[in-house]
């Protein structure tokens, strides 16, 4: 399969099925790294890049390697939002959120808020001595947390669980299955509606939730429908990954989770090796805005690449054994949250409602937690990968 | 040319040439300047920049923006009373000379 290479033809993979990428694409990802800078992944129709400086490389050069794509399936479901802008029009709206997602306001709103939360979510199972923390906890948290900071007090956890599935099945829908297509715009007209109903409360009362932070900057409506769909796509399924991988890390590795647990400080580390070892969000899109030398290979204008921060994020010797959960290992940046300008917008959210309350109120609240058996723990997926299913036991 | 020291917690020093007009974190990018990571290059969101500017010039520049004013306080090294986001600092021909301090190595 890989044999030697004639000079600019990008090298291929193509002995793997798109349930391996699903099942595991580390293997994968380790072999294209080996292959060149930039690898086609048949089974994912995809130029895929994987090393981590030619990703933070690409980021730092907007211009030429775009995120506005008006052809993508996002786009053409959801409408524009400034995760597919660039320059100046990406800068007006990044602004615009702002308020909501800085760390300080994380500290001193969506923090407390979400105390509240945990506290009703883990006494819902706590004495039953056993769960499925992915349903149990994981989803109902994340889905709360996303309504309270995006602002919709009428929209339960299920409900953003199941306008998330309905975003990605619709994103992710290369086949232009009819039925995935007329439920993505269904989820798309919800989320609209649901905007439309928040949005009167939020300008006789502006709060530091997303839309009066969209509202007060002056963002068009049509803004606000795009980049709160951003926000349900983006807000849920990463920090409930987020959590899940933290706490399978450190139940597979209870020495380090004693540490952690003796010094709360280490929370963070624990955290940013959680989302290194599994990221959320393994694989975004960008396209040429010309004809660009990688590596050797020339690619036209107009190619679509996906950068795969999942592989740059495995990539050796930047990181030691990278398939392990290691939250002492030596400090190196990942790319779990991207780079450059559309650098995760959550990212400080995230940290500071996983480390400051929900990782540590889980282990203060379940005695002696553990996995329940470590072959039932499933991870899965590629663009987005997290653990489906973690059951784990603890003492009542 | 406009040239600018930048020091490090250990001492170590590198002499940057910055261009008018471009940010101080792109000049010690460029330059490869140990602790200034800037993640998200230059969107003010990651506080992966952070620089202790001289006194004189933190005076010059005026308050930094809100944004910035939370981040500083959620950057690895500890806000000093001249700190500031290098992405944030435009450089200008006055500052030819400066030495600007790397609180994280």
């Amino acid at each position: 399969m890989e044999s030697t290479i004639p000079r600019n033809e990008i090298p291929a993979i193509i002995d793997v099925s798109f349930e391996d990428l699903m099942r595991d694409p580390y293997p994968i990802y380790k072999r294209a790294q080996a292959l060149g800078p930039v690898v086609r992944i048949e089974a994912a129709n995809l130029l895929l890049v994987t090393r981590f400086e030619d990703i933070v490389a690409i980021e730092r050069d907007p211009a030429t390697f775009s995120s506005d794509n008006p052809e993508s399936n996002v786009v053409k479901l959801f409408g524009p939002n400034l995760m597919r802008k660039d320059g100046e029009a990406h800068q007006r709206e990044r602004k615009a959120i702002e308020p909501t997602v800085r760390p300080g306001t994380a500290t001193r709103c969506w923090g407390p808020a979400l105390e509240g939360i945990v506290d009703e979510v883990i006494s819902a199972f706590e004495r039953d001595g056993e769960a499925d923390l992915f349903d149990a906890l994981a989803a109902p948290i994340s889905g709360r947390a996303l309504a309270a900071i995006v602002g919709f007090e009428d929209v339960s956890w299920q409900t953003i669980a199941a306008w998330s599935q309905g975003m990605m099945d619709g994103a992710g829908n290369y086949s232009g299955d009819p039925k995935l297509t007329a439920r993505a715009l269904e989820v798309s007209r919800e989320i609209e509606e649901a905007v439309d109903r928040n949005c009167p409360r939020l300008l006789d009362a502006p709060d530091e939730s997303l839309l009066s932070s969209m509202l007060q900057s002056g963002l068009s409506t049509k803004e606000i429908y795009g980049n709160t769909k951003v926000a349900v796509g983006g807000g849920y399924n990463e920090p409930r990954d987020a959590i899940l991988s933290l706490i399978y890390g450190l139940l597979l590795n209870p020495d380090q989770k004693e540490k952690v647990l003796a010094n709360p400080a280490l929370w963070q580390p624990a955290f940013e090796e959680a989302v290194r070892w599994i990221s959320p969000i393994g694989m975004y899109p960008r396209l040429l805005t010309r004809d660009v030398d990688l590596g050797g290979h020339i690619l036209p204008k107009g190619t679509q690449i996906g950068l795969s921060v999942a592989a740059a994020n495995h990539e050796e010797p930047r990181f030691e054994a990278p398939q392990e959960y290691n939250a002492f290992r030596s400090k190196t940046p990942h790319l779990a949250f991207g780079s450059g300008p559309h650098f995760c917008a959550g990212t400080w959210v995230a940290r500071i409602m996983v480390t400051k309350v929900v990782a540590p109120q889980v282990f203060a609240r379940l005695a002696n937690l553990r996995l329940k058996n470590p072959d039932l723990v499933t991870v899965r997926g590629w663009v987005f990968r997290g653990p489906t299913s973690l059951p784990v036991v603890w003492d009542v | 040319m406009i040239t600018i020291k930048f020091i490090q917690p250990d001492g170590s020093e590198k002499l940057v040439s910055a261009m008018n007009g471009r940010s101080l974190m792109e000049a010690a990018q460029g330059a490869g300047v140990v602790g200034i990571v800037a993640e998200c290059g230059g969107s003010a969101a990651c506080a992966t920049c952070h620089v202790v500017l001289p006194q004189e010039v933190f005076d010059r520049l005026g308050a930094p923006e809100e944004h910035e004013e939370d981040m500083l306080d959620f950057a690895d090294a500890p806000r000093q009373t001249c700190s500031r986001l290098s992405c944030q600092v435009r450089v200008t021909p006055d500052m030819d000379g400066i030495i600007v301090r790397v609180p994280t190595a």
